[in-house]
């Protein structure tokens, strides 16, 4: 194996992990070498700009539905007394369910010891960094006037889920930066390397977040054990923030939500949008920074693996949620079902199964279907079914009352988002990929240091 | 203005204020209202009489609210005049017999009840009665826990058992009254006296156990409506638990249950103790990395 002397003066016994040293010099192989620069975080191209000014144009348009919103109030939005969380909670919960994927692919596959699930963890935990974010702010947007979300801590009742909602969800955002972090250290290491190509404000930042990082066995001892103990800690904490989340519903009474299955068919349902996230991330980070060598069609072929089984389960727990209550068919729930099954909401109900379940199931059964295009147009499928399945889940319910409606304003019977409605919440999608864009630009999508010490493993 | 559109106008202006006038339109057909008289007697004591107003919709009976009447005793002249009543939103009214008659009370064994509406705008005027002769009803609760019911009616100047007249036997709780066993009423002998075994043992009483048993007569043509009360230890002991101001899952923040707290407070304290331990491994990170860089700084 070629070897290349870095400029590094390191001293005795402070040596990196698969590093050898000559007259204290730190020793890289060509091999890692092409590794770095295939893996260096690249500078936006032509698509690249139109792509960030199409995600922050859509983002100032959302702004300025906000200010409306701030300015007249929730007046501005078609949220009335009946339809109280319209497509900003169905937003919310469709964010809260992406975020697990951080726990599945890091967590999940770490300890599980899969190892061919490396090169997608950080593609997951930018994902997961992004999502929660937005979880948080679309909560804010929800609740009108923003100082109500102060006002939730001051007089907030340690008895109410919402409460726990927001415990959860500012702890899961917490593990999931230090979870992005921890890993990063090695590479941001690499990365200050190129203080010519990186510019000097980005330099100065990755001096800032890592230039302590020197690669020490301790370090790496440290970081190591910080990283299992965030494994573990993050399951526990993304199955409460998703049962959390779910509990909102299921801890009121309505038809629809009654139900003591929400829990396990949030969780699974988050997985399977999660694991769609990734795939959708896969395919596109891998065209556009050209890391076919890493990210490669195994990867795509076990991710539809991935996919079908997350898939299966959901639909599963569709079937348990909807064939139970649709053979009692109670008088309260008629109504509603109906008009699920067959009514209004009929087309999305069977859009949301047949697009965000069936079908990727049947696309990704067949080991042709397995291929990157296929799974990525899956991905897309399973994510667009995702979010609608989250809209059926809030909306016709409220639609549904127990008690029958009666003498109330034409408005309150009927929902259909309002055009600042529509504006903010693909004003925060596109935020969240704005985000996850960045942080592609700033970060290696892949972890470096790991690819190169799996490399190592491999050549041994 | 064109001589043509003139006299459409005035037309228009003839027809507008014509509109008006009474002698156009329909003369509206006034409706019928049923009174029913209903006589009440609790505890033996003041008779009481609640009238119901109704008036038939589309061949349905509907209540009529809003129906001032007036009551008189046995005439519908001014000395026996009882009150004046305006119904409810049920299209009942109540009233008691006042002082003023107790002498035209005492000088009969039977009585008529006279409802009289004058009529107006919307209902022709009506009137309904009824005819009651002079009962009462006494309770007697045995150690067996057997309720005797006896039905009086008096007769010249005393008291005379009455037989065959149905009996109700129950037990007051707060919506509707409990019979006292299956049998929904019971009918009275030669002497007077319907009986029945009480079967409704651990019914909740009061703080002392004690139920108040009652005994009805309902709708009777001849008597209307007679019930007695009587209070007995029957019952169990009922302590009202209070949960006001309570540790409950529904109480305010400062009420929150303790189990509560303890488990929702230990996981947040063991998780972000976590987290803080997390955060410190960085700066132990970090020093290590800056003993490094300090120590190569001095060779």
């Amino acid at each position: 194996m070629e070897n290349l002397i870095i400029n590094e003066k390191i001293t005795k016994g402070q040596l990196p992990k698969n590093s050898v040293s000559i007259a204290n010099h730190k020793i890289i192989s060509i091999a890692d070498e092409k590794i770095i620069s295939d893996l260096l975080p690249q500078k936006f191209g032509k698509a690249g700009k139109i792509w960030v000014g199409v995600l922050t144009a859509i983002c100032l348009v959302g702004l300025y539905a906000y200010y409306r919103q701030l300015r007249y109030g929730l007046i501005v939005t078609s949220m009335r007394d009946y339809v109280s969380w319209g497509i900003y909670i169905s937003n919310f919960v469709f964010f809260v369910a992406i975020s697990l994927v951080g726990s599945l692919i890091t967590a999940v596959f770490r300890l599980a010891g899969v190892k061919w699930g490396s090169p997608l963890t950080r593609i997951a935990e930018i994902i997961a960094v992004a999502a929660i974010i937005f979880a948080s702010l679309i909560i804010i947007v929800d609740m009108g006037s923003p100082e109500r979300f102060y006002y939730l801590f001051i007089y907030g009742r340690i008895q109410s889920p919402i409460i726990w909602d927001v415990i959860v969800i500012t702890t899961y955002f917490f593990i999931s930066i230090l979870l992005l972090y921890y890993p990063l250290l090695p590479d941001i290491q690499i990365l200050l390397r190129f203080k010519q190509s990186t510019g000097k404000r980005l330099y100065r930042f990755y001096s800032f977040i890592g230039s302590f990082w020197k690669g020490t066995p301790e370090q790496f001892r440290l970081s190591e054990k910080a990283i299992n103990i965030l494994c573990i800690t993050i399951i526990p904490v993304a199955f409460t923030i998703h049962t959390v989340t779910s509990w909102l519903f299921a801890t009121t009474y309505r038809p629809g939500w009654d139900s003591t299955n929400f829990g396990a068919y949030f969780i699974s349902g988050a997985f399977l949008v999660g694991a769609g996230a990734v795939v959708v991330a896969m395919y596109i980070f891998r065209k556009a920074q050209h890391l076919e060598k890493y990210i490669t069609e195994d990867h795509f072929e076990k991710m539809g693996r991935v996919l079908v089984l997350l898939a299966l389960l959901y639909l599963y727990f569709n079937m348990n949620e909807f064939l139970t209550p649709f053979f009692k068919m109670k008088e309260s729930e008629a109504e509603y079902l109906n008009g699920l099954f067959s009514g209004n909401f009929a087309p999305l109900f069977w859009f949301a199964i047949l697009i965000g379940m069936i079908v990727p199931t049947l696309i990704l059964l067949f080991k042709k279907g397995r291929k990157p295009l296929p799974v990525f147009i899956a991905g897309i499928m399973v994510v667009v079914g995702a979010w609608f399945k989250r809209y059926l889940i809030v909306t016709p319910t409220l639609l549904h009352p127990f008690l029958p409606m009666h003498d109330v304003p034409e408005s309150y019977r009927h929902y259909f988002p309002s055009w600042e409605e529509w504006a903010i919440t693909l004003g925060s999608l596109a935020g969240a990929m704005l985000i996850i864009t960045i942080l592609a630009r700033i970060f290696p999508i892949i972890p470096i240091q790991e690819t190169i010490t799996e490399q190592h493993e491999t050549t041994k | 203005m064109k001589p043509q559109n003139k006299s459409i106008a005035t037309l228009l202006t003839i027809i507008f204020l014509l509109s008006g006038y009474k002698g156009f339109t329909q003369t509206a057909q006034k409706a019928d209202l049923s009174i029913a008289v209903n006589y009440f007697i609790s505890n033996n004591k003041v008779p009481r009489l609640m009238v119901k107003v109704k008036t038939k919709v589309n061949g349905r009976f509907q209540n009529v609210a809003g129906i001032s009447l007036k009551l008189f005793l046995d005439k519908d002249t001014a000395g026996k005049f009882i009150g004046k009543v305006v119904t409810n939103d049920d299209g009942e009214a109540t009233a008691y017999i006042p002082p003023s008659l107790k002498s035209q009370w005492g000088n009969s064994l039977k009585h008529i009840f006279v409802a009289t509406f004058d009529g107006n705008k919307k209902y022709e005027s009506a009137n309904g009665d009824v005819t009651v002769a002079k009962a009462k009803i006494l309770i007697d609760a045995g150690s067996d826990k057997t309720i005797t019911a006896s039905v009086f009616e008096m007769k010249d100047t005393s008291w005379v058992p009455v037989k065959g007249v149905d009996v109700v036997l129950a037990i007051r709780r707060m919506g509707a009254d409990l019979a006292i066993n299956d049998t929904p009423a019971f009918t009275t002998d030669s002497t007077g006296k319907a009986s029945g075994d009480f079967k409704r043992d651990g019914i909740p009483g009061d703080a002392k156990g004690n139920i108040i048993l009652v005994a009805k007569v309902l709708d009777n043509d001849q008597y209307g409506n007679l019930s007695v009360e009587k209070t007995v230890p029957w019952g169990a002991k009922f302590t009202m638990v209070n949960l006001f101001g309570k540790r409950t899952l529904f109480a305010t923040r400062d009420k929150a249950p303790l189990w509560l707290q303890l488990i929702a407070y230990s996981i947040m304290f063991i998780v972000w103790g976590i987290l803080v331990y997390l955060v410190f491994n960085v700066f132990k990170i970090k020093k290590i990395g800056e003993d490094i860089t300090a120590g190569i700084k001095k060779q």
